[in-house]
């Protein structure tokens, strides 16, 4: 059984792949050795490691829309989620799905298999697992996607008679973090557009604002029409999120509204991602005593009751 | 024969066994390290800062990364002095290296009263005096600023820490760091610690606004480390070398190397920050390094290097 709180450490790791994933994303692959095999091979999907990115080199071609911050010394670990951990006899291999936003993920991409990285996991507390649940709606804005494409692989090991649906939406199609999307198979109703989701038995339903691929609109409004045509059992239904903090509350509105038990996943800046800097606070209600205080994204989550954060 | 380097320092008058302390608000209340590192082998622990009330701190975005440093504005998050002795002073027993514990407030009442309380705990060697709070009853004023509000509030919180070692922690955004170094020792303060952040801010171009919630935060990491090695030798020169109070300094220290520059500029001790948040076993292994460098250029005693500058 996984353990909720692994031993978490600091630990080399190798690159096995690194490799573009559409524009602008990434898929990196980092071989564990033996001590990092034993803690992150039991490690939840919507957990994290922090990776020292300082030491890399910058790309030979950088875009206009980096060129000015591209030669930012960088000095704080940059924190990500994992998009699967394959377990083969002792090898562990961590898959991290990233998007060049910044000076350090635009060093990430300079990475090639062999090289070696620093990192600290597995980190904070992932998404809880409910066996008795017939339904679970996964929703996933932009890049957002990564710890629910773990938590599908889960979902298909731990529950399968586990139905698993995926909303996956973003601004427009080039943002969509998947390689092959079915254009020709998007369909108003649940279907196996994303390869990625497909191999957990997971059917997805694409949102885009401006239409480019799929339902034309933000995935919350497609999430709300399909609940209200499907009905799904309350009681038996839950919805995981993972994506941009509007997108997160208003999915937490629509839980509340369709009252179905809700998980997020929240993203904040954070120096350390270990509890000692205190930076990523997040409101948060306590149901009982209805007092408001904060916790901490990087101990206390980054996987949140819906219910409890304060949006 | 092995070689043997004594790292022993004096520090107001406690034997620390090496120079290296963790900063205060990068290293918990006391245990969190724990899961990184053996917390006993260090010199000397400082805790975050602690408040006569509990405080929920400041909204987010609390932190920022600039060029080599970044801002911070946690606004002293923290669970109030009771509840800090129940929970977090228990712990401090299993650790075999002296805690002292910061402490911050926003009236010299509010200061005292804290101090009162920690002097009653026999696990706690020492408070560090966190002077880079505003003071609500004199108009916002930081305490840190005003040579007569440093005086006063030292030997006030001396009075209430019964016998426990007083480290004042100076704020370098200020003219003449010397004037406020040399009205904490009058007043009493056992030991000097230096430098806090520099008040600092990152505007978003975009938006046209500070990134910070806070809008000011504080500056720490490499960006600040110069000038904290050139205000650890003045303070050093011209008021605690005379006066014979320890310095425990630091400021973007992220390696040996730099923490041997803060010693031969005048430092007896050393503290080590946000180099924790990247590589929380900073610490222990700049502890290693410091007794490489002695045996590289026959350094019996760490102590002989404290202002040993040319």
């Amino acid at each position: 059984m996984a353990k909720s709180e692994p031993q978490r450490a600091v630990f080399t790791a190798l690159v096995s792949d690194n490799k573009a994933v559409g524009k602008d994303f990434f898929s990196l692959q980092l071989q564990l050795n033996a001590g990092a095999a034993k803690v992150f091979r039991n490690a939840l999907p919507g957990q994290f490691a922090q990776l020292d990115l300082s030491r890399l080199a910058l790309p030979a071609e950088i875009s206009d829309e980096l060129a000015q911050q591209a030669g930012r010394q960088i000095l704080l670990r940059r924190p990500f989620s994992f998009t699967n951990i394959e377990c083969a006899g002792s090898k562990v291999i961590l898959e991290i799905l990233y998007c060049v936003l910044g000076p350090a993920t635009l060093r990430m991409k300079t990475l090639k298999p062999a090289d070696e990285i620093n990192l600290i996991g597995p980190l904070g507390n992932g998404f809880k697992i409910f066996k008795d649940k017939k339904l679970a709606i996964l929703v996933a804005g932009g890049t957002g996607s990564p710890p629910l494409q773990h938590l599908a692989k889960e979902l298909k090991n731990q529950c399968p008679k586990m139905e698993t649906i995926v909303f996956a939406g973003a601004k427009t199609l080039s943002q969509l973090p998947y390689r092959d999307i079915k254009l020709e198979k998007i369909s108003k109703e649940p279907s196996y557009v994303l390869s990625k989701f497909e191999k957990h038995n997971a059917k997805a339903l694409i949102s885009t604002d401006d239409g480019s691929a799929g339902f034309k609109g933000f995935v919350t409004a497609m999430l709300t029409k399909w609940l209200k045509d499907k009905k799904p059992d309350s009681n038996k239904t839950i919805i995981y999120a993972c994506g941009p903090e509007a997108m997160m509350s208003q999915v937490a509105a629509i839980s509340s509204q369709f009252n179905i038990p809700c998980q997020v996943s929240l993203e904040r800046m954070m120096a350390c991602g270990t509890g000692l800097c205190q930076s990523c606070a997040v409101k948060c209600i306590d149901k009982q005593t209805k007092e408001t205080g904060y916790k901490l994204c990087c101990k206390d989550g980054p996987v949140f009751w819906a219910d409890e954060v304060v949006w | 024969m092995e070689q043997k380097v004594d790292l022993t320092v004096d520090f107001a008058g406690l034997r620390l066994k090496n120079p290296v302390f963790t900063a205060s608000g990068t290293c918990g209340y006391a245990d969190e390290l724990g899961d990184f590192m053996d917390v006993s082998q260090l010199g000397g622990f400082i805790t975050k800062s602690i408040t006569l009330q509990k405080r929920d701190g400041n909204p987010v975005p609390r932190v920022v990364e600039t060029d080599s440093g970044m801002l911070n504005a946690i606004g002293l998050a923290n669970i109030g002095v009771d509840r800090f002795i129940v929970e977090k002073v228990p712990l401090i027993k299993q650790f075999d290296t002296p805690f002292f514990v910061n402490v911050a407030g926003s009236t010299i009442e509010e200061y005292t009263s804290v101090a009162a309380k920690l002097a009653a705990c026999s696990e706690i060697a020492g408070l560090e005096l966190n002077i880079s709070c505003p003071n609500v009853k004199k108009g916002g004023i930081t305490f840190g600023t005003d040579p007569k509000l440093v005086s006063e509030i030292t030997s006030a919180v001396k009075n209430s820490a019964g016998d426990k070692l007083l480290i004042v922690k100076l704020t370098p955004s200020i003219t003449d760091i010397s004037e406020i170094a040399s009205a904490a020792i009058d007043a009493g303060a056992d030991a000097l610690s230096m430098i806090n952040t520099f008040t600092a801010m990152v505007i978003d171009i975009e938006t046209r606004r500070p990134v910070l919630a806070n809008r000011t935060g504080g500056l720490s990491g490499p960006a600040i480390k110069p000038i904290a090695v050139y205000l650890t030798n003045k303070v050093y020169r011209e008021i605690a070398k005379p006066a014979n109070v320890p310095i425990l300094a630091g400021g973007g220290i992220r390696n040996a190397a730099d923490a041997i520059e803060f010693i031969i500029a005048g430092a007896t001790a050393v503290s080590i920050g946000t180099a924790s948040f990247i590589y929380p076993d900073s610490a222990i292994k700049i502890i290693d390094g410091i007794r490489k460098y002695c045996l590289r250029h026959n350094i019996g005693r760490i102590s002989e290097l404290t202002g040993c500058l040319k």
